[in-house]
Formats: C-alpha cells, structure tokens, sequence
C-alpha cells in the first residue's frame, strides 16, 4: 500500500524545502513517526521519476565533507501535484473515516 | 588478504547492474555513495559493521536497479520514437525542398531515366508513408505508458513493442533515403551539374541520411539497453 503512494510522501516531504535523498528519507522518518519501513534505496528511483516528470527540479552540490550530493526542490508543478494529491487524500480519509467511525449506520441500513 | 568494505562492493555491484545507461550508472553511484557514506557516519563510526548495516538498511541491489531501469529503459524508447518522428519530417521537407530545387532548374528527368525513376518514386513514396505511419503508432503507444515503478515482465513487453515498431519504422525509412539517393546519383552520373546546381540535392540527401543514422543508433542503443537489462528479470 505504501508504495502506492509514494510519490505524494516523497512530495510531501519536500514540501518544507529543498533537500537531498538521504535529508528526503530522515524528513519521512521524522513526519511519520518511524512508521514506514521502506528500504531507503527506492527513494531514491521515486526521486529521479518524478524529476523526469517535472514534478521536482535537481542539481549538484557540494557537501560539507567534500563529496558531491545531488539536492532536489518541489517545482511549480510539483507544488500544484502535492495540493491535488492532499487533496484526493483528505477526501479518502473522509470517507473511510465516516464508514469506520460509525458501525451501527451500516448495520441498520443491512436489517432493513 | 585486506577485507572489502560493503559500501564499495555495493555501489560497484549496482553500477554493474545499471551498466545500460552510463550516464545514469554514474550519477547513481555518485549519489548513492553519498548517501551510504551518511548513514555510516550517522551511526557513530565507519567499521565494516556499520557500513554493512547502511547498505541492509539501502535494499537488495537488484531491486533497486530494476526501479531505474524502468524509467531509463522508457526513457530511451520515447526518445527513439520522437526521433523517428524528426526524422520523418526532416525527410519531408527534404524531399519537397529538392524537388522545389529541380522545378526551379527546370531540370526534369531525362527520357532514358524516366521509367527508372517512376519505380524508385513509387517504392520511395510508399516506403516512406509506412514509415511515417508506424513510427507515429510506436511513438503514440510508448508515450500512452505510464512509468512503471519496477522494471517487471509487462514493462519489458511494452519496451519491446516499442523498440519492435522502432525498428518496422526505421526499415521503410531506410529504404526511402536510399531510394532517394539512388535517384539523386543517376540524376548527378546522368547530367554532371555544375556543383552549385547540384549542391542542394546534396545536401538534402546528406540531411536524410543524417537523420536515417541517428535514428538508427539511437534504436540500437534502446535495444542494447534493454536486453541487457533483460537480467535483472531473472532476479
């Protein structure tokens, strides 16, 4: 299930800025509370699919110890991508919120 | 005999695996590197252990090579099909750019070559609109994929379609330039044109087979591509 989404997480967690893949991955851990348990490497695939969809943008830099660290931003599109995403979510959650909140609505509706 | 670390062993058994695409097998490795060399030192110390560790927590090698090759093989593929598109255009505008040419040097084809040139127009024109037409299906049908997040057995059926219409596009376009060519040859051997009468020719039939090669490459550079990333199937 977590696969399927997770191209709006890895949005999701550049959302607060640019970041690199290693950055990309401790930002799930942290907003997710540790919950996903996801071998780091298919971030990393995430992240170059969706630069090539021009949902995020990427360039070198160079990190404080020397070596060459590939840094990724939301682009526009993204931007407008994760609001849709957030949005097609929140109405799922809803909705599966209201059918699990309530058990004794669907079972008067089935003793009819 | 000095023990291997895990970290070196694995970007160099994942830019083995990405072996299909150079480019993307260095920019992986560059970038993976510094990812597992973080997450080393993010656990205190750089020993074999705590690289061992990095690399666990990264995934099995195959795997993620697979989730590349997936986009990089669909990469090549769109890339093959929007060329053949090019390709057919330029063809176009170069075939009514030389014959616009010879209206204008009022230089029509002798009687002696005319029945010959009939034929070789007919196959030309005929070569040319299958061309046309089976490189827009393949182009159409490789740009309607959605990117797979694994590179899995339907992936590489639609990879294979693809380079398949590639290639049925790319044979009638072959034969298009050649007939084209061989055209423009008997027309040269025929007359012998001051070079200044005979440069455009040229250079239209030196644009199509520009575009014939390039074509052709980039086809074969999808299908080497592709079969070798046929094994991480086997995985």
């Amino acid at each position: 299930m977590l696969k399927g989404h997770l191209d709006m997480i890895v949005l999701a967690a550049l959302s607060s800025g640019p970041a690199h893949g290693y950055a990309v991955i401790q930002e799930i851990h942290r907003r997710s509370g540790g919950a996903f348990e996801l071998p780091e490497g298919t971030i990393y695939p995430a992240l170059h699919r969706l630069e090539q969809a021009g949902l995020l943008s990427s360039h070198w830099t160079t990190a404080g110890s020397g070596r060459q660290r590939r840094v990724y931003a939301l682009t526009k599109r993204g931007t407008r991508a994760l609001a849709e995403e957030r949005a097609i979510w929140q109405r799922f959650a809803d909705a599966i919120g209201g059918l699990l909140g309530h058990p004794g609505h669907a079972a008067t509706r089935t003793s009819r | 005999m000095p023990q291997r670390a895990p970290v070196a062993d694995y970007l160099d058994a994942l830019t083995r695996e990405l072996s299909f695409d150079r480019s993307l097998a260095h920019r992986v490795r560059q970038e993976v590197g510094d990812h597992l060399w973080e997450a080393t030192t993010a656990r205190g110390d750089t020993s074999i252990e705590a690289q061992a560790r990095a690399v666990m927590s990264f995934g099995e090698v195959r795997e993620i090579a697979g989730q590349y090759a997936a986009l990089s093989l669909l990469r090549q593929a769109r890339r093959s099909g929007a060329i053949i598109v090019l390709a057919a255009g330029a063809l176009y505008i170069a075939m009514k750019g030389r014959v616009a040419w010879y209206g204008l040097m009022q230089w029509a084809l002798s009687d002696t070559l005319r029945p010959v040139g009939k034929v070789v127009l007919a196959i030309d024109r005929a070569a040319y609109i299958l061309a046309f037409l089976l490189g827009a299906a393949g182009w159409a049908y490789i740009s309607s994929r959605r990117v797979s997040p694994q590179f899995d057995t339907a992936c590489c059926t639609q990879l294979k379609w693809s380079l398949r219409l590639a290639m049925a596009a790319a044979c009638p376009m072959v034969v298009s330039v050649i007939a084209d060519a061989t055209v423009t040859a008997l027309r040269l051997l025929e007359e012998r044109p001051p070079i200044a009468v005979f440069l455009i020719p040229l250079l239209s039939i030196a644009v199509e087979v520009a575009f014939a090669a390039v074509l052709l490459i980039a086809i074969g550079k999808a299908l080497r591509s592709t079969l070798r990333a046929s094994s991480l199937l086997s995985s």
